[in-house]
């Protein structure tokens, strides 16, 4: 029997019931993996009304927690930023020994469970750590305070922006640099108006990943900051303690604030990529 | 401006890129660099531009030796093969580039830059793109982008690295021209590496050939296409019959008839006769036998579009090219299957490689 020449259906492709299924398959799993939790954190937050929920944020304990958070992605984020930055680019355009050793470094934050990253700063300036004694005469503590809690989040949070860079720089390749190098431009010069711009996208993607990862962050950050109301709590080690008192409608209420601002960096992604699509699609050409 | 190279070596690993390079550049000529991929063509001309260092050996620039200028303070204006046009930059700030990078004291002012990049942008026929985005262009398009990129900072030697590679035949055939005009108006030292023989034939004032990171031949085309060093030299340039013979007593000859040959004849053994296709003379078959000092071959196909007619033979067995003019084909009156005597107006014997 001939084709008819009306249906067109794309050689790639399934029939219509095919398509379907899979697509409702997707957005089952996607709701009740993703959707429905989502919905569970603010409705359970607010399921004693907007006062309990708007109470609960406003408590000092909880203040405190936000403001931690706060502090200590506005340290590690930059600092990833440009540890990253800088990684990335002696990976991506220099030959030198050990260059293998430093892209396996780079992923240790990840391959190692985020409790041990958190215990080898215990380890190493804990009381009885290698270090604790001279800390300790200096009067600097580390463990059980904040400087605690900002390395555990910069060590968890170092492969975000270098693991989104490094790819890219590779593929971009030296030709750009070269050609400015050529035509005068000083090393700075070239960085700044050639590299710079050339990964300004994979950076800010990067740096939304690292921040989402450092406000979120709960097990290396669990191990090492003791857990101290109003000193060393986090959000997510609040959310916890509040949590283990039965306190559900405050645990939520900040949990929820929690997913906000996850939903927040979702959405500045989305819509810088949506702002400048064709700018994105010329860099990657 | 003259560059002198003596002596330079370059190995990456256990690859020698160069192998010991001397070459005189004569102050406003156009040279090309042609060799096969691996010939060392285009690391040479990387060291030339200070981006990659030479092992051994030196590169000067009118008698100054360059080892301790850094790239960016040869001033050399360099076209990559894939152009490496900023992309985030319009036209216009491309061509700008190197002039906005100056240090403070050289910097030109803002509007002698702007006017600067107006006739460069003229010059190479783009002054109507000049705020599009490099992925707006077409490849030809771009190529004149980094042409004017690395002219805009007065350079005094154009290094070109491939600089046709990545265009379509008809482009390329018209970019060849116009840049064969802009040097004959600039008169800058210019450098270009290919593959393409015929690219480096048509173009350039002389022509260095290079293979495994020697230089084998330099030389006017002509002198390249007429009377080539070697062998590799002689297959390179194109087109070419290798006939497989002997050398007895100095005469070279095959099927035990001599060839007439041009240059050394060399010692006695087996040999290849090398043959332009344009130089197969093809005549009317007798009746019966063969002239004295001809062959005898028989048309296996015939391709006549264009001026030029292409002849495949068969000559006792080897396959032959020959080309001849459509005039010249009609009066022999020759079509597939027919015989003709085949005799050589010039070749080159070498001896047979073991």
């Amino acid at each position: 029997m001939p084709a008819d020449p009306h249906s067109r259906r794309p050689a790639v492709g399934e029939g219509p019931l095919t398509r379907l299924a899979l697509i409702g398959l997707a957005i089952l799993f996607l709701a009740a993996f993703l959707a429905l939790p989502l919905v569970a954190v603010f409705s359970q937050a607010l399921a004693k009304g907007v006062g309990a929920f708007l109470k609960s944020l406003t408590d000092p304990d909880a203040l405190s927690a936000i403001r931690l958070t706060l502090t200590v992605a506005a340290i590690a984020v930059p600092l990833n930023l440009v540890f990253g930055v800088a990684a990335s680019w002696a990976i991506a355009k220099f030959n030198f020994r050990g260059k293998s050793l430093l892209l396996a470094l780079i992923d240790l934050p990840f391959s190692v469970s985020p409790v041990i990253s958190g215990l080898v700063y215990v380890l190493l300036f804990g009381l009885h750590g290698s270090f604790g004694p001279w800390l300790r005469d200096h009067g600097v503590q580390i463990i059980f305070a904040v400087p605690g809690v900002v390395m555990a989040t910069v060590f968890v949070t170092f492969p975000f922006v270098a693991r989104e860079l490094i790819p890219l720089m590779q593929e971009q390749g030296v030709e750009d640099e070269e050609a400015a190098i050529v035509l005068g431009a000083s090393g700075w010069q070239t960085f700044r108006l050639v590299t710079l711009p050339n990964i300004r996208w994979g950076l800010l993607y990067g740096v939304l990943l690292c921040n989402a990862r450092a406000m979120g962050e709960f097990g290396a950050v669990s191990v090492v900051s003791g857990h101290i109301r109003g000193k060393t709590n986090t959000m997510p080690l609040h959310v916890e303690i509040l949590y283990n008192e039965y306190n559900f409608v405050a645990a939520f209420a900040v949990a929820s604030l929690l997913a906000l601002l996850a939903l927040v960096t979702l959405a500045a992604k989305a819509a810088l990529e949506w702002r400048f699509a064709d700018q994105i699609a010329a860099a990657k050409r | 401006m003259a560059i002198e190279i003596r002596n330079v070596e370059k190995t990456f690993g256990a690859f020698t890129a160069l192998g010991g390079v001397s070459l005189d550049v004569r102050s406003g000529e156009l040279l090309a660099l042609l060799g096969p991929s691996g010939s060392g063509k285009t690391t040479l001309l990387r060291i030339i531009a200070g981006l990659d260092h030479a092992d051994a050996g030196e590169v000067s620039f009118d008698g100054q030796d360059t080892r301790d200028r850094a790239a960016r303070d040869r001033k050399v204006g360099f076209v990559f093969q894939h152009y490496a046009l900023f992309r985030h930059m319009t036209v216009f700030d491309n061509v700008a580039f190197g002039l906005r990078v100056k240090k403070k004291a050289e910097r030109p002012a803002e509007m002698d830059i702007r006017r600067r990049v107006d006739q460069l942008l003229t010059m190479v026929q783009l002054s109507h793109l000049a705020t599009r985005y490099p992925s707006q262009l077409s490849g030809g398009q771009r190529q004149r982008v980094a042409l004017a990129r690395a002219l805009a900072i007065e350079p005094k030697v154009l290094l070109l690295d491939e600089p046709f590679g990545a265009l379509d035949a008809k482009v390329r055939k018209d970019l060849r021209k116009w840049l064969r005009h802009l040097h004959d108006d600039m008169h800058i030292t210019s450098i270009f590496v290919t593959h393409d023989q015929e690219e480096a034939l048509e173009l350039a004032d002389r022509v260095v050939v290079m293979n495994h990171g020697q230089i084998i031949q330099v030389g006017t085309p002509a002198e390249v296409y007429d009377h080539p060093a070697d062998s590799f030299v002689f297959d390179f340039l194109g087109g070419v019959n290798r006939l497989n013979g002997v050398i007895e007593a100095g005469v070279a000859r095959l099927d035990g008839k001599a060839v007439r040959v041009d240059g050394a004849v060399g010692a006695d053994g087996p040999a290849v006769i090398y043959v332009r296709p344009h130089q197969v003379e093809l005549g009317v078959a007798p009746a019966e036998g063969v002239p004295e000092g001809k062959w005898s071959a028989r048309v296996s196909s015939l391709h006549a579009a264009g001026p030029v007619a292409r002849l495949e033979l068969d000559l006792a067995g080897r396959a032959l090219e020959a080309q001849l003019s459509r005039d010249r084909l009609s009066d022999l009156a020759l079509e597939v299957g027919s015989w003709c005597t085949v005799d050589f107006r010039h070749a080159r014997v070498f001896p047979a490689k073991s």
